[in-house]
């Protein structure tokens, strides 16, 4: 195993480099986050499909119970569990739209990972980096467990546990743990954890942070212990489930399925749950005893428990959903946590934006009206009034606007206008409005994947090593 | 024109004006008066008092400023707002929720009474490397480091140990009395 602990030891030193301005060491954070052990238990798989570029390479990497999906390149990384799903780059010839530019693509988009360690991590979408368009980079950076690097080239960073970083291009950063950042470039900045920042220069800028006491019961994570809290117990408690179907080749769905709709064969399903057209169920998606309406989707990392969405709900990567009700058009942004109780249920209304990162935690029935905007962190209903708005009066906003712990600056109705635009971009990318023959999405072009597996060195010096793999159709 | 050394024009350090760490602001403010009332030696008074950790070393230096600044009204929200400039708001947004939130603060008076909680090394500033100087320097070097690290006194030491205090107004006294002395 001599080669891996090189290989972790060389990760360590190029993040510390990038990190010194900020005084960081990540060695202590993640020396024995993983066992090495571990790293030789899991085979790694990918997908092949028509729909997809077929290109992998995996160089002096050790990429246990990862998963692949469209070009993607890894060198000299350790990934653990994490998610490479590449079904959203750029293609050759498409024309990407940047300020007052179009920039044609010359070469199909890649994911590369080079000198990175990422444990159960999402890399999804694409380079929003006018800079870097046919190259999504992670590189010299440490992500831990259910941290999401979506659309955001990175480097020389460190993303703390369900942290996310969102069409956002990174250099030299801590992202604290829990923190949502989308502010399009940052670079040597140390972001605390509960931060949510969304900032469009120029246009608006949106900050909220989490009292870090009330943050610590749900993810709290210091040097020399795993990360703990309600968000790690309650994942650790469905842990099992994954286990069954990662250790069987073929899986049945236990639920009926749409042919429109697509059900990704490591997803857990559990009895009495109803998949509607037009559905999509990503990878490592935990449903039970709920309806998914038409057109609504549960992405990687998703628990949906008890609860019934309506159709055409987006419920981005790392969202729990549980005993509520939301109605059509409900968004629920990256990692959020709304938990209802049997018997006080919450209820969201129709068109109501939840912001990424949101916590709704009650004891007592609670309901959202239709066409809100709720954010932090919602415990009941005085913390409802203090943190949401009706999303009409947000978009009237022009100027300065704080409310509790949100600082708004700049226009709202540029605000609610690109979270609708973009929860449209993800219906429509999902394959929500197929009608039979347009429209086509990840739901339909997802349906028909073929995984196969690949595996490190068993022992020797080169245990939990994959060899080099370069796989072209 | 006359040699001087930082020992001969620093004010020692038993006759400054020091409170242990643990001091409230009120006990500061009292220690500093006291200090004024026994130190004579020039019409320059006392504008700072030295916070001393239990080995009677000089831990920090609490200003005016510094004691006014104490009196602010603060909360989690006003630390908060300091921190919106990196997040890349404007400073007109950032100063706004300052001023809303001076206007939402408590009275003057009710803060004073929280002088009395107010612990001194809250709010004192912590000795740096580059505000101190050798007892044995010249006046030269004490301009220099005065000038260069826009600071209204430096702290004396000798053998590592602060020993006294070289203030600003002792050192343009010193250059003064030079010029006077001076025939052109």
């Amino acid at each position: 195993m001599k080669a891996l602990e090189n290989l972790f030891d060389r990760i360590v030193q190029r993040v510390n480099i990038n990190l010194r301005e900020l005084e960081v060491d990540v060695n202590p954070f993640i020396k024995e986050l993983i066992p090495f052990g571990q790293l030789v238990k899991f085979y790694s798989f990918y997908g092949v499909t028509p729909h997809h570029p077929l290109d992998f390479q995996f160089r002096h990497s050790s990429l246990a119970g990862s998963y692949f999906l469209g070009k993607c390149r890894v060198m000299n990384s350790i990934l653990y569990k994490s998610d490479v799903r590449g079904d959203e780059l750029k293609k050759k010839d498409d024309v990407f739209r940047y300020a007052e530019y179009e920039i044609p693509m010359s070469e199909d988009e890649r994911i590369e990972i080079e000198d990175s360690f990422l444990i159960k991590t999402l890399v999804h979408n694409f380079s929003h980096d006018p800079e870097t368009l046919e190259k999504f980079f992670i590189t010299n950076t440490v992500s831990t467990h259910y941290a999401n690097i979506h659309g955001s080239p990175t480097d020389g960073s460190y993303l703390g546990p369900f942290a996310t970083v969102d069409l956002t291009t990174m250099n030299d950063c801590v992202i604290g743990a829990f923190s949502y950042i989308q502010a399009g470039e940052i670079g040597h900045l140390d972001i605390p954890p509960g931060t949510v920042w969304v900032r469009s220069p120029g246009n608006f800028n949106f900050l909220y942070r989490y009292p870090q006491d009330k943050l610590a019961n749900y993810i709290y994570f210091t040097k020399g212990k795993p990360p703990q809290g309600v968000f790690i117990d309650f994942v650790e408690d469905r842990k099992e489930a994954f286990q069954r179907v990662f250790e069987s080749v073929n899986m049945e769905p236990s639920t009926s399925v749409p042919k429109s709709a697509s059900l990704d064969r490591f997803a857990v399903i559990k009895p009495k749950t109803h998949i509607s057209d037009n559905v999509l169920v990503a990878q490592r998606a935990y449903l039970q005893n709920s309806w998914m309406g038409k057109g609504a989707n549960a992405q990687e990392n998703c628990y949906i428990i008890n609860s019934r969405l309506e159709g055409f709900n987006v419920t981005a990567h790392g969202a729990k959903i549980i005993e509520a009700d939301l109605g059509q058009n409900v968004f629920v942004g990256f990692n959020s946590f709304l938990r209802g109780r049997p018997d006080c249920r919450l209820t969201i209304g129709k068109e109501s934006v939840i912001m990424p990162h949101t916590i709704i935690d009650i004891k007592k029935p609670l309901s959202i009206p239709a066409g809100s905007l709720a954010w932090g962190l919602i415990t009941d209903a005085s913390d409802l009034a203090a943190n949401s708005i009706p999303l009409k009066e947000f978009a009237a906003i022009n100027g300065k606007f704080n409310k509790g712990e949100l600082y708004f600056e700049g226009n709202g109705a540029v605000f609610t206008a690109s979270f609708r635009d973009r929860i449209h971009h993800i219906l429509e990318a999902n394959g929500a409005f197929f009608d039979g023959k347009k429209n086509r999405g990840h739901a339909q072009k997802n349906q028909n994947i073929s995984f196969n597996t690949i595996q490190p060195y068993p022992e020797g010096e080169q245990e939990g090593v994959y060899p080099t793999i370069i796989i072209r159709p | 024109m006359k040699d001087y050394l930082v020992k001969d024009l620093m004010v020692p350090l038993s006759e400054y004006a020091t409170v242990p760490e643990g001091s409230t602001l009120y006990e500061a403010v009292q220690a500093l008066e006291k200090a004024q009332e026994e130190f004579d030696h020039t019409k320059y008074k006392h504008r700072a008092v030295l916070i001393l950790d239990k080995n009677k070393h000089v831990k920090g230096k609490l200003s005016h400023i510094d004691a006014i600044r104490a009196l602010e009204p603060k909360s989690d929200t006003d630390n908060g707002i300091k921190h919106l400039i990196q997040f890349g708001f404007s400073h007109e947004y950032v100063n706004n929720l300052r001023k809303k939130q001076r206007l939402q603060g408590a009275p003057l008076k009710d803060l004073c009474r929280k002088s009395y909680e107010l612990k001194v090394e809250d709010f004192m500033q912590a000795t740096a490397e580059g505000e101190c100087i050798d007892h044995e320097a010249t006046l030269d070097i004490a301009i220099h480091t005065l000038v260069l690290g826009n600071h209204l006194s430096l702290m004396v030491t000798k053998d590592k140990n602060i020993i006294g205090i070289l203030r600003l107004s002792d050192v343009f006294a010193a250059v003064f009395h030079s010029m006077k002395e001076c025939s052109v």
